[in-house]
């Protein structure tokens, strides 16, 4: 679709002699992307902000000097040349440099043959570089006990300083010196091994030289069965999927991806388990249903009899249609295909990916899959499917399926889309983009010109506004919502930031289309208006009321993120212990929850394992002990080795180590044993052996209740917001 | 236990049977040529249904032994308790036709009604304490704790002391990388060089962050930390060590007033310390405010139980004897 005139917000170039159209604001590097022209870099990521230190993208834009495309923006009427002689030239000096101080073939290159800059040496035709070598050597941190540091591979790039702080949001690395003794450094400056990392792996797999490495000691895997094939990273790099994807990372990862066979009628994954894990199909079909009842609970009865209590039973939709149901909608689930509502049964095929939101926010599952003929499928971990997803091959491969299958349902499920005509559908299909977004991180920042309407996919979308001396948070957007529509209806910019707090996958439509839209359609014009006007008004009101003290600590102590909360009303509790008794002698006397911990209102949240969303104390458990099982609770397994991470990485303070006693190798007496102390961790377990966990069940006082936080202090937000 | 409309079944219950029990009585009473007596039919009869409410309500006792045990929840026991308990009374007093009797059923009666009466206390305290101690002791912690959380708030206020005015040479800590927490987080140690931790007991009571940044170090001259150094070692720190009603630290205003005073003597540079010296002892003052209120809230039991074994020790006696001859 064309337009004669160019639309608000876009800017007309040309590369390569090609003429383009761009929004706004893009650098000439996305821009030449966009339209399939590569420009080769080192130093950008597309996850990450670019900085142009490698100058290697340099452009001609006809100005005196070459321009780095990373972070050129476009102007009008500008002529991009990305491969005259004079760039290719500039490139390869800079290339030569840049070889002549790296230790080739690096570590990387070594291991796993994939170092970047190596790859773009060879290719400009580098074998020896003409300039001398670095006299200076920066030397190599062998501290951490995962990633191997060498500083004399390192090309200073920042993309592991991105990584960390941008993407991650660990804020360890950053430069030191200056010069030729400019490195990364860890903290201020300490070794990786004693520094505040986490070792996440995010700068190694950042990194495009062999400068951060798997020193191959730590590495998370699923757990092995006979069906289950573990790949070597070789393997895995000829497989289409794969390619592109970091070696080195597949390295530190064997075992994090397996490949799983399901003979027909198997059940894959069930709704409502938890998990950890996603799948994607290779050869076969699978059949994936919401098995629950679809229905509502209705509350009938009071009016029979003057004893007769009120009851709550479900009732099906043909007996009870609700207003808002009077069409047919469908339901969004953790896979490539939304479910019909009224008959919630769809089919998945090979190039079919599901499990996403369970392995990345490790919510339940949100459907049952089964075999229906023999299936191959590779499931993969968390860490796995992160770099899967920024994988272009990968991603583009889900986009098409996404198109293809779902984006049509998922956009006539937006009310005012309805009417929408198929032939609307079908251009906007093409032409909207697929993002991902990680936790933390910004989608459109207040102020900034707004060239695009988002439909949330997946996940939750904090959306606030800024005032003189803080933040207002507006609204919390999910599945089905949108945002946008206010700076683009009104041609200005972005009225409000919208952030993502957990993995967040949107649906992009470009401003074009939008206003297209909105001019072809004046249904559409008319209900996006009103809501608009409905948002304004709501938000304006919301901003009168900047002490939203309630809202703000629910969000700070990190009660969003629970899924059961021990809250004790400290109204109602007279300090007695009985809880804390009860769980210690549920627990062969030691408890597993303290009377303490942070206060919201006037409850107590006492500290004890909230089974969070996203429980963070899984990273990184040298043994795998501790496991969320295919139910709400968190639970640390017989072979825990008492190391004490998990007790660390919990935010809350939920998981205390406490000693046992053991039968040990006696070392004065070989072949004996003897009693030693060893610690383990413990957190609450929910009782789940017995009907109610003993702590709620055992308060005289009523003070004790495990609740979902968001149900239980609903009522109290919602005051707050009203107000 | 906060009585309120959850209690409502029960309170019905109760009022039901107590009501049912009065037009018995009084038809028994009428009825009666000799005016009501306990070893009459009805009479042993209320006798034995006050006598089992007196045994529910000391078995609540017993079931607090076995939490874990599925016997029924604590909080319907303990609602039985109470509303059982306080039938009892009634019940024995028509048991009796209201006359207490010889020398052990007039002490029985008497025990019966101090029990009941200390409970009828305790429930009240129970019901308005905890509002009070949330409102009051926002930095609460654990009963048992307070000692040691008071002793890591006199280490710290030793360095704050240490940092303006030099050595004073106050026995060091053997937790050297201990840093002060509020409430709930003085559990546990915190490395010196962790992220501060910002506990919500802090945040909730608006109170600066519960694990400060620290200030830069600033030492003053002798001459300059003299009235710090009297005003700590003679009044604060003794109020750390054993908070007393008697020491002005002990009033909100008046400690107030005495930090306000010690501002304008020193010079802009301790100020920071001093203010931590005053977070300091707020929260020891809410350490002991909390004491106060805990005792409050748990000391009646220290009556209400012996009370109440003898009760039921004697009220067994009495029913085998009566029984019996």
């Amino acid at each position: 679709m064309t337009t004669s005139a160019p639309l608000p917000g876009m800017i007309e170039i040309s590369i390569d002699g090609k003429s383009v159209r761009v929004p706004s604001g893009t650098t000439v590097f996305d821009a030449a992307r966009m339209n399939g022209i590569n420009i080769p870099t080192l130093c950008h990521l597309q996850n990450q902000t670019p900085v142009g230190v490698c100058r290697l993208c340099v452009v001609d834009t006809g100005a005196r000097v070459l321009s780095a495309s990373c972070v050129r923006p476009v102007e009008p009427a500008m002529k991009v040349v990305t491969n005259s002689e004079k760039v290719l030239n500039a490139r390869k000096t800079l290339l030569e440099l840049l070889m002549s101080d790296h230790p080739s073939p690096c570590a990387r290159q070594e291991k796993s043959g994939d170092c970047e800059l190596e790859a773009l040496a060879k290719a400009a035709g580098i074998t020896q570089p003409r300039f001398a070598k670095r006299m200076v050597v920066r030397g190599k941190d062998d501290s951490s006990l995962a990633i191997a540091v060498d500083h004399d591979a390192c090309i200073l790039c920042d993309r592991c300083i991105r990584g960390c702080d941008e993407v991650k949001n660990n804020f360890v690395l950053g430069r030191m010196g200056k010069g030729y003794s400019a490195v990364i450094a860890f903290d201020l400056n300490a070794p990786m091994g004693g520094s505040t990392c986490i070792s996440c792996g995010e700068c190694m797999v950042s990194c495009p030289t062999g400068a951060l490495t798997n020193r191959g000691l730590a590495g998370t895997a699923i757990a092995a069965d006979s069906r289950a094939e573990i790949f070597e990273a070789e393997e895995l790099l000829q497989i289409p999927v794969f390619q592109g994807v970091s070696g080195t990372f597949l390295e530190l990862n064997r075992g994090a991806i397996v490949k799983r066979r399901f003979r027909k009628g198997e059940v894959i994954c069930r709704e409502g388990e938890f998990g950890s894990t996603a799948f994607y199909i290779v050869e076969g079909r699978a059949r994936v249903s919401i098995s629950s009842p679809i229905a509502h609970v209705k509350t009938q009865g009071g009016a029979k009899g003057f004893f007769k209590r009120l009851t709550s039973t479900l009732v099906g939709r043909e007996e009870d249609t609700r207003e808002d149901e009077a069409r047919d909608r469908t339901i969004p689930i953790d896979a490539s295909v939304d479910l019909s509502y009224g008959n919630p049964v769809a089919e998945l095929s090979p190039g079919d990916l599901f499990g996403e939101m369970t392995c990345m926010n490790f919510y339940p599952r949100s459907a049952t899959v089964i075999a229906e003929s023999d299936v191959v499928a590779y499931e993969m971990l968390r860490n796995v499917l992160d770099i899967m997803l920024k994988n272009k091959t990968f991603r583009a491969q889900l986009d098409e399926t996404y198109r293809r299958r779902a984006l049509e349902n998922h956009l006539r499920g937006v009310p005012m889309f309805a009417n929408l005509s198929a032939e609307f559908i079908a251009h906007i299909k093409e032409s909207v983009e697929l993002q991902r977004f990680a936790p933390g991180q910004t989608i459109v920042r207040q102020g900034e010109p707004a060239d695009s309407f988002y439909l949330v996919r997946i996940g939750f979308v904090k959306v606030s506004e800024n005032y003189p001396g803080g933040e207002v948070v507006l609204a919390y957007l999910s599945r089905g919502d949108y945002f946008g529509e206010i700076g683009l209806l009104s041609g200005g910019v972005r009225t409000a930031t919208c952030t993502a707090l957990d993995h967040v996958e949107l649906v992009r439509i470009s401003g074009d289309d939008f206003r297209d839209m909105v001019v072809r359609f004046p249904s559409v014009r008319s209900g996006i208006e009103a809501i608009a006007v409905e948002r304004s008004a709501a938000n304006k009101q919301r901003l009168q009321m900047v002490h939203s003290v309630p809202i703000d600590q629910f969000l700070s102590q990190g009660l969003m993120e629970a899924q059961s909360l021990l809250v004790l009303d400290l109204q109602n509790c007279t300090r007695c212990d009985a809880c804390v008794n009860a769980c210690a002698d549920a627990h062969d006397g030691v408890t597993r929850l303290v009377r303490d911990g942070l206060r919201f209102d006037r409850y107590l949240v006492a500290t004890s394992c909230r089974q969070c969303r996203d429980p963070l104390c899984m990273v990184g458990c040298p043994v795998g002990s501790i496991r969320r099982r295919n139910s709400l609770e968190v639970i640390i397994e017989d072979w825990c080795i008492g190391c004490g991470l998990c007790a660390r990485n919990c935010p809350y303070g939920n998981i205390n180590l406490h000693p046992f006693e053991v039968l040990a190798d006696d070392p004065e007496n070989a072949g004996r044993k003897k009693a030693a102390i060893k610690q383990k961790a413990t957190s609450c377990d929910l009782c789940t052996h017995l009907k109610e966990p003993s702590c709620v069940y055992a308060c005289p006082h009523d003070a004790a209740h495990r609740v979902d936080p968001k149900t239980f202090f609903a009522e109290m937000l919602s005051q707050t917001s009203a107000k | 236990m906060k009585i309120d409309r959850t209690h409502r079944t029960w309170a019905i219950a109760a009022l039901a049977i107590l009501a049912i029990s009065l037009i018995v009585y009084f038809i028994y009473a009428l009825n009666s040529p000799q005016g009501s007596r306990g070893g009459s039919v009805i009479g042993l009869l209320f006798g034995i249904i006050g006598f089992a409410f007196m045994i529910f309500a000391a078995l609540l006792g017993a079931r607090k032994r076995v939490p874990t045990w599925r016997l029924g929840r604590a909080q319907t026991w303990m609602r039985g308790h109470l509303w059982l308990g306080l039938l009892a009374l009634p019940m024995i007093l028509f048991h009796g036709g209201f006359h207490f009797g010889g020398t052990l059923t007039r002490l029985l009666m008497w025990l019966l009604i101090v029990t009941v009466a200390s409970g009828v206390f305790g429930a009240a305290l129970q019901h308005y304490i905890p509002r009070v101690m949330t409102c009051d002791v926002p930095l609460e912690t654990i009963y048992d704790e307070i000692g040691h959380v008071r002793s890591l708030l006199r280490e710290e206020a030793d360095r704050a002391m240490e940092i303006v005015c030099g050595s004073l040479s106050f026995p060091k800590s053997t937790l050297e990388e201990t840093q002060r927490a509020g409430g709930f987080t003085a559990l546990r140690p915190i490395a010196a060089t962790a992220v501060p931790l910002r506990t919500s007991a802090a945040v909730s009571a608006g109170a600066s962050a519960a694990v400060a940044a620290a200030h830069e170090i600033i030492l003053l001259s002798k001459e300059q930390s003299a009235p710090l150094r009297g005003f700590y070692l003679s009044e604060m720190r003794p109020f750390l060590e054993h908070p007393k009603n008697s020491n002005r630290l002990a009033d909100a205003p008046a400690a107030s007033g005495a930090f306000a005073g010690l501002r304008a003597l020193l010079p802009a540079a301790a100020h920071a310390s001093l203010s931590d010296l005053e977070d300091i002892c707020n929260e020891a003052r809410q350490l002991a405010r909390q004491e106060q209120l805990h005792r409050w809230l748990h000391g009646w039991l220290l009556v209400h139980i012996p009370l109440s074994l003898v009760l039921i020790l004697l009220g067994a006696v009495h029913a085998v004897m009566a029984l019996r001859y």
